[in-house]
């Protein structure tokens, strides 16, 4: 069970999935097409967390199985752990990449320096794209955590590109 | 040596999802479901036990009459459980691992849904093999 992939392909398979989505199927429904990608995200992070939980003990509680996520299931995905955990003990944890692999091929609009109104549109129209790239790997989060016995809902915060936070709600 | 064995896969939500007869000696109709009870009785005791411990594999949990009952859990609380009369545990630990490699292979075919029933032939033939090579 280890063959590898270009990690070009993996990158153009995801762009392209974000953009069918949102283009071709739900063309004007983002919601719809947010929730749909979230989905696929979902099954993927249940499969990979049952695959890369196979040859080392079970968890004792939800800390043991968020620092599995930071560190281990990371680094098989991303070559790389979370750069910072954070939590606030009462059931929500930030989890910050600080050089996301996937969004770091997406370019960092720089401000207007005219402060034309049109610009902060398409600024606007850029941000929803962006986001949209962050549902799946949203998904994969909370669908590797629920597998691990922890529902919870997954949002990601790219208010700093290529630096990426992901907010962990448990559901109670 | 006729050895009598049955094998249940059990998903977290607590539907079995695969039960295959593995032992080795005659089936007979009677003793067919009162595996499949014995097995079923003892998911509580799995539960308790489960918590209690980080090991994946939790030895005999349980016995009725000669027939003990063995578990192994992971990390997505999926149970196998498996009744038999052997004392065999290192073979048992091993049957369990790599039916555990075979079960992550099922998962991720995209076209099964997690915590429905395995159906495919080709599972129950390895199980099987697996079985008789280490039981």
């Amino acid at each position: 069970m280890g063959r590898e992939v270009s990690e070009s392909c993996i990158d153009s398979l995801l762009t392209e999935m974000v953009s069918t989505y949102c283009n071709r199927f739900y063309a004007n429904k983002p919601e719809l097409a947010a929730r749909r990608i979230e989905a696929i995200g979902y099954q993927v992070g249940h499969q990979l967390s049952e695959r890369y939980t196979m040859d080392r003990p079970r968890f004792s509680d939800h800390l043991e199985a968020i620092k599995f996520i930071c560190k281990d299931f990371w680094s098989e995905l991303f070559k790389k752990q979370i750069d910072n955990l954070k939590t606030n003990h009462r059931g929500t944890f930030v989890l910050q990449d600080n050089r996301f692999r996937w969004l770091t091929r997406m370019s960092i609009d720089q401000s207007p320096e005219n402060g034309a109104s049109e610009d902060t549109s398409i600024m606007a129209d850029n941000k929803a794209v962006q986001s949209m790239h962050l549902y799946f790997p949203c998904g994969i989060i909370r669908g590797a955590l629920s597998n691990l016995g922890i529902p919870c809902a997954v949002s990601a915060d790219i208010s700093n590109l290529p630096a990426c936070s992901f907010v962990v709600r448990i559901k109670a | 040596m006729a050895t009598t064995a049955c094998f249940i896969i059990v998903s977290r939500n607590d539907i079995p999802i695969y039960e295959a007869e593995v032992g080795s000696a005659a089936k007979r109709e009677d003793a067919a479901q009162l595996h499949q009870f014995i097995l079923h009785a003892a998911l509580d005791i799995v539960q308790d036990l489960a918590w209690t411990t980080s090991a994946m594999f939790l030895k005999a949990i349980d016995r009725f009459n000669d027939l003990v009952v063995s578990v192994y859990v992971t990390a997505g609380h999926t149970r196998f459980m498996l009744l038999h009369d052997s004392r065999n545990d290192d073979g048992i630990k091993s049957f369990f691992q790599e039916v555990h490699e075979l079960y992550v292979k099922i998962l991720l075919n995209p076209l099964y849904l997690p915590g429905s029933r395995i159906t495919s032939s080709h599972f129950d033939t390895k199980v099987r093999a697996l079985a008789r090579k280490y039981l």
